[in-house]
């Protein structure tokens, strides 16, 4: 198991490097825009253009660039220093890590709290009222964009701009301090985004379950454990959850790792100073540092989960084992 | 001797009268005359204290004043830093005398300007002194150095002696820039053509920066002055008390600005009523933040202006709480004269003529949103009311009907060789577009119009960037129509709005801002003329010459002097600054 | 074969159907039989034949079926297992009655240890701690044939052999000593050798238990080993019936006779080869008209697709067959 998880580190290396050079080619060869312009100004004189692009290193060929970059990183943990923000790239995103993760891992809790439940009634009610009433509204918020159902919850609940001001609306992510730091103004302002995002990844969440659940009740052991006396409550928890659980794991794994490389509509919608909307910002102004740096954030991130995920399979499923 | 003398001296009055404002500090700027809403007296109503929330999309791209260059950077940097010359909210007719004493002297048959500087501005903690004539001259020098990239030191200043040809390794002094004392700097020319100097003394690179301060942080490249800015203004961003480092911004987030403890009321026409601002960034969705604004309490808009459904909302529900303030430049079609079938001038008369301005106007709002253009110096401008005012001269027939003349267009496709009154060329012209709204909606109205005329557009829908620097700019892409063409001049002087974008030899092969690719000797020659002119009347009328024969060359067409619509919460009250094209913070307060 | 006051357990006319978009399925059309404390009753029949679908409902276990129709009468010494609550049934199950089943590979939780299955099972059903409970499950895997059982008791079922895993089973059905075990095709997926083990294991526990056990299984073999009495179904009913030893003496049905040629036999000449039965079974949505064994009885008659026979004496008084074939007609023809 040991000699497994170093070859699964060692690949997460190699996968890395590879989405660096990717990335650094696509906006190299393909690129939307000119950094140098962004940062030169309307009607820059070609004299600073040139400047600029000297200073950037951008009139190296893409090679060097990228020789350089990965030296730097390699050596000093160094991403770069955003064009757009002035700031090491490296600063940036450990500053607006936080936000994600109590976005992300806030969601996370919410939507397994709804969707599991959920889906475990409608696996119970498989076909009969319950379950198509659950599963009619979970394909309606399946298919609801995140954008949308974003500005929805904002003109319906959001405090300043609400029909029914329950709730921290938009922007209201304190300027200073994470969950850990200031839980009281992060919280609130975190409620409306937990909820939306949840929503539509409840939704999915339930589906599975009752998918992965329907399928697990029919197999023999859950007769077994009925012709065993056991009450049906815990046929259906203890013995049908437990395997039907494994699955759900490993998709849970891989959407929280996706998350967590930033969630990027929930972030811009309601303002939340997480790595989704860096990621944003720094595409609009064609920030080539801070993109390869979110999206190297992301990647660690799934790659790191789908590990964990998979160590998790080991140990939830015995019949698994890793060499 | 004498004579030059006279000279200087009427040519001083003249500047004086033509664009600098006389009195300084905070007499009467009386009420703004915003095109919508109450006039709003805040020099009378102004409650000093409270604060107030700005709700930005993006950040500023530099509060380094010889970096900044965007719009949303000046709303933050001149209520923090204070220029040679800056204007109040609601005029462009008259510059301010800010860190100036008085305004720009010239003498030595326009040779030499010579300003004098006030002696009692003081910087902000840490530096923390007066501010002096060596702190402008070595702002100007930075910002021809590698370090500092600036935009546009070069194509503005390069006519001060002692300018180098390219951005320099460090700084490096120049000669033409000389302090006799620390209250005078004085501008040795290379030439007479002072006017784009004198004009451009507005803009940030003239916010004056402590040398023995800024050094250490200008040797870096580039420069990181713009994490340890010094502050002149009434406002600025907290710092380290000891090494001066910013501390109250965090990139794309937030930035704070409190008031200077150095600044002196007495010293500036500002009001400066609040006590602290705070700029949220990242509120990227107009229509969440618009709403928020003006439903709420203690907002106000940054750089994000509403949609146009809410700016119409506002107009009926919220009207107290919306201003306009005119965009510095006109929005037009450009067509590419060097491109057949444009090359022929009727043809670019007849497109002229066919085209539904009010349908364009549309897209963007309607009549609220601004006056149908013919020219391209805006109302207000200085050569506005000389080119003649909103309603076009009657020697442009093609542009007197706002929704477009089929008939005068026939008969001028007919002259130039199209009997049928339609253009029957085989030629697909590319086309560059804006891809976002509601740019993308004019540019589907305009693509209409060519069409009325027969004509078969190529039609590329690209991001702004994109349509900038890949086609529009690039003469080699060989683009026939820039559909979303909007110009925004740097400094009040026609020069601005007409020189880089139908100049000949402003035409490059990348960066290219002149999109029409204009490249008429006549017209060139009198723009040359006009350049040479020092500030003045005649300056100001030889430039609305110049547009008018612009006009006449029908390069363009032209459709909006738009305004920028403005709003803020019902208990802020601020005025809009026509040079900032954003809310002035200085001018801000909350109701009493 | 006669209701009396020592049967344990007496089904009556049950008669299991589902409704399914295709038609209705008549999974068991009125089957009837008893089993008395201490005896052992075999069931005999193809797939399909409604045997597991019999011995299922008895336990309850068909109810949360969808559409599922279930008439007749079960009873359980004095209790009515087809009325009673689920609460009760529930009592009962894994209890009073357990149930094994065919492949204890899937019939045993996956994700589970096999000592934690176990403790569970007793736990279901005596209220004692958790110590008490694995002492007892760990003397029943003793009890079962299970080697270092305390071992055992940590492993996972798919880190058993087949043999070994059917042991558990076995083990957890009859951890609380239960009157009654129905097996279902208990040595159906194993091997031969094991097979035997298995039959010697369950008659053993039988014996040393004192509990009744019905028998579910295709193989006529298997029955001949263990079961006292015998009920050949055929199409969800019972074809013949009897004691152990007449039946495979003298069997009465003609599916019989098709089944017993249909064994390969050590005791038969060496080039007999097994006679399969021609014709497959029925549809359960649409039975044959008649006698529902007729398009594949050698023997049928012309009335016997007009005539549904049910269950006469026959043989030596003690079997029971549902033929019309005449009583002479039948002693020449048997194998």
């Amino acid at each position: 198991m040991g000699a497994y998880v170093v070859r699964r580190l060692l690949w997460l290396i190699v996968v890395l490097t590879a989405i660096s050079l990717v990335t650094f080619v696509i906006f190299y060869v393909l690129p939307s825009s000119d950094p140098v312009l962004l940062r030169a100004g309307k009607n820059p004189s070609p004299e600073v253009v040139q400047s600029i692009t000297h200073t950037l290193g951008l009139d190296r060929p893409w090679y060097v660039q990228y020789g350089k970059y990965m030296e730097r990183l390699v050596l000093h943990l160094d991403l770069g220093h955003s064009y757009q923000n002035d700031a090491s790239v490296r600063h940036l995103l450990w500053d607006r890590l936080p936000a994600t993760l109590a976005l992300a891992f806030g969601a996370m809790v919410l939507w397994l709290l709804i969707g599991i439940p959920l889906g475990i009634f409608s696996a119970m009610r498989h076909r009969r009222a319950g379950d198509r009433a659950a599963m009619g509204v979970s394909l309606l918020l399946i298919s609801a964009p995140v954008y949308w159902l974003g500005l929805v919850a904002l003109y319906v609940f959001s405090k300043d701009i609400g029909k029914l001001p329950w709730l921290e609306g938009a922007d209201t992510y304190p300027t200073h301090g994470t969950i850990f730091t200031n839980p009281g103004e992060v919280v609130p302002s975190l409620i409306l985004p937990w909820i939306v995002l949840a929503i539509s990844f409840a939704a999915i969440y339930a589906r599975f379950v009752r998918g992965s659940l329907v399928e697990v009740m029919r197999e023999d052991y859950i007769r077994t454990a009925r012709a065993k006396g056991l009450p049906e409550r815990t046929v259906v928890l203890k013995h049908g959850m437990r395997a039907a659980m494994t699955p759900v794991v490993t998709i849970l794994g891989l959407d929280l790792g996706i998350l967590l490389g930033g969630a990027i509509l929930v972030e811009t919608v309601f303002n939340v100073p997480g790595i989704g909307r860096l990621a944003y910002d720094s595409i609009q102004t064609s920030d080539l540092p801070m993109i390869q740096g979110t999206v190297l954030v992301g990647a660690f991130f799934i790659v790191v989960l789908t590990l964990v995920v998979d160590l998790a399979y080991a140990f939830l499923d015995p019949r698994v084992r890793y060499r | 001797m004498r004579r030059i003398a006279r000279w200087a001296t009427v040519t001083g009055t003249l500047v004086a009268l033509a664009t600098f404002g006389a009195a300084c500090g905070s007499s009467d700027q009386g009420s703004t005359t915003a095109s919508q809403g109450t006039p709003v007296d805040t020099v009378a109503q102004g409650v000093r204290g409270g604060k107030v929330t700005v709700l930005a999309a993006g950040d500023v791209d530099f509060v380094d004043p010889g970096q900044t260059y965007y719009a949303f950077g000046y709303m933050i940097d001149y209520a923090v830093m204070r220029p040679l010359y800056s204007f109040a909210p609601g005029t462009l007719e008259t510059a301010q005398n800010d860190l100036a004493a008085g305004p720009p002297v010239l003498s030595d048959g326009g040779r030499t300007v010579t300003v004098t500087l006030r002696p009692d501005v003081r910087y902000a903690p840490p530096v923390d002194r007066a501010v002096t004539a060596q702190d402008v001259k070595y702002a100007i020098e930075r910002a021809f150095s590698a370090n500092v990239p600036n935009g546009y030191a070069f194509n503005y200043f390069s006519v001060i002696e002692g300018t180098p040809k390219e951005p320099t390794d460090g700084v490096k002094p120049i000669s033409g820039l000389e302090t006799p004392d620390d209250q005078t700097l004085v501008f040795r020319l290379k030439t007479k053509e002072s006017g784009t100097l004198v004009a451009a003394l507005v803009m940030p690179i003239t916010m004056p920066v402590p040398p023995e301060y800024a050094k250490p942080f200008d040797a870096e490249n580039p420069s990181t002055y713009d994490q340890h800015v010094a502050f002149t203004g009434p406002y600025m961003i907290p710092n380290d008390a000891k090494t001066g480092k910013i501390t109250g911004r965090q990139p794309g987030k937030s930035i704070e600005l409190v008031r200077n403890p150095n600044w002196d009321a007495k010293t500036d026409y500002r009001p400066a009523y609040l006590d602290g601002i705070t700029i949220r960034e990242g509120n990227t969705d107009a229509g969440v933040s618009s709403r928020r604004i003006l439903q709420g309490s203690g907002l106000m808009q940054g750089d994000n202006a509403p949609p146009a459904p809410t700016i119409k909302q506002a107009v009926q529900r919220y009207p107290d709480q919306l201003q306009f303030v005119p965009a510095l430049g006109p929005r037009y079609v450009s067509l590419n004269t060097s491109i057949p079938p444009f090359d022929d001038v009727n043809v670019r008369k007849a497109v002229n003529a066919v085209f539904d301005r009010t349908a364009m106007r549309l897209t963007r709002g309607g009549a609220i949103i601004g006056d149908i253009a013919w020219g391209y110096l805006p109302p207000g401008f200085p050569g506005f009311a000389e080119s003649g005012g909103l309603k076009p001269p009657a020697e442009f027939d093609y542009l007197q009907d706002p929704d477009g003349d089929a008939a005068l267009a026939a008969e001028y496709m007919k002259k130039a060789g199209f009997p049928s009154g339609k253009y029957t060329g085989d030629a697909k012209l590319l086309t560059a577009a804006i891809n976002i709204a509601p740019g993308s909606q004019t540019a589907a109205v305009a693509q209409n119009q060519f069409e009325k005329l027969g004509f078969e557009l190529n039609f590329r829908s690209l991001s702004p960037e994109t349509m900038t620097t890949k086609f529009c700019g690039t003469p080699k892409a060989k683009v026939a129509i820039c559909t979303n063409v909007a110009t925004s001049a740097d400094f009040v002087d026609p020069e601005a709005l007409l020189k880089p974008y139908f100049y000949g030899p402003a035409i490059t092969p990348s960066n290219n801002a002149n999109w029409s690719e204009l490249d008429d000797p006549k017209i060139d020659a009198a723009m040359d003329a006009a350049s040479a002119l020092p500030p003045g009347d005649e300056r100001v009328n030889a430039w609305a010459d110049v547009n008018k024969q612009i006009v006449g060359s029908a390069a363009a067409v032209p459709w909006i002097w738009d305004k920028t619509p403005l709003i803020a919460s019902k208990d802020v009250q601020s005025l809009g600054n026509a040079y900032l094209t954003s809310w002035d913070l200085s001018f801000t307060s909350l109701k009493p | 074969m006669n209701a009396s006051a020592e049967t344990l357990l007496d089904v009556r006319d049950l008669r299991v159907s589902f409704a399914t978009p295709d038609g209705v399925v008549q999974a068991v059309d009125g089957v009837s039989f008893s089993v008395a404390p201490g005896r052992t009753l075999g069931i005999v029949g193809e797939s399909g034949s409604g045997k597991s679908a019999a011995v299922a409902t008895v336990m309850g276990l068909t109810r949360g079926a969808r559409n599922v129709t279930i008439a007749g009468e079960v009873r359980f010494g004095a209790r009515d297992l087809l009325g009673a609550g689920e609460e009760e049934l529930r009592r009962l199950r894994g209890n009073e009655i357990a149930m094994v089943f065919q492949d204890p590979m899937s019939s045993l939780h996956p994700l589970f240890r096999v000592g934690d299955q176990l403790v569970e099972a007793v736990r279901a059903h005596q209220a004692i701690g958790r110590r008490a409970a694995r002492i007892r499950a760990q003397d029943m895997l003793g009890l079962a044939g299970v080697p270092e059982p305390g071992r055992r008791m940590e492993a996972y079922p798919h880190e058993l052999s087949g043999g070994l895993r059917q042991r558990v089973m076995i083990a957890m059905a009859l951890v609380n000593e239960p009157r009654l075990l129905i097996a279902d095709e208990p040595t159906t997926a194993l091997d031969v050798t094991v097979q035997a083990q298995i039959l010697e294991l369950l008659a053993r526990l039988r014996d040393e238990l004192g509990m009744a056990m019905v028998l579910v299984t295709h193989d006529l073999g298997v029955v001949a080993q263990v079961a006292d009495d015998v009920a050949v179904m055929y199409a969800g009913r019972i074809v013949e019936t009897g004691p152990g030893r007449p039946l495979f003496l003298l069997p009465q049905h003609p599916y019989t006779w098709g089944l017993l040629r249909s064994m390969p036999r050590l005791d038969g000449p060496r080039d007999a080869w097994p006679v399969p039965i021609a014709g497959r079974p029925p549809s359960p949505i649409a039975p044959p008209s008649g006698c529902r064994f007729h398009p594949r009885c050698p023997y049928a008659l012309a009335q016997c697709s007009a005539i549904d026979p049910v269950l006469q004496p026959a043989g030596d008084g003690t079997q029971r067959a549902a033929c019309i074939l005449p009583a002479p007609v039948r002693q020449a023809a048997r194998p």
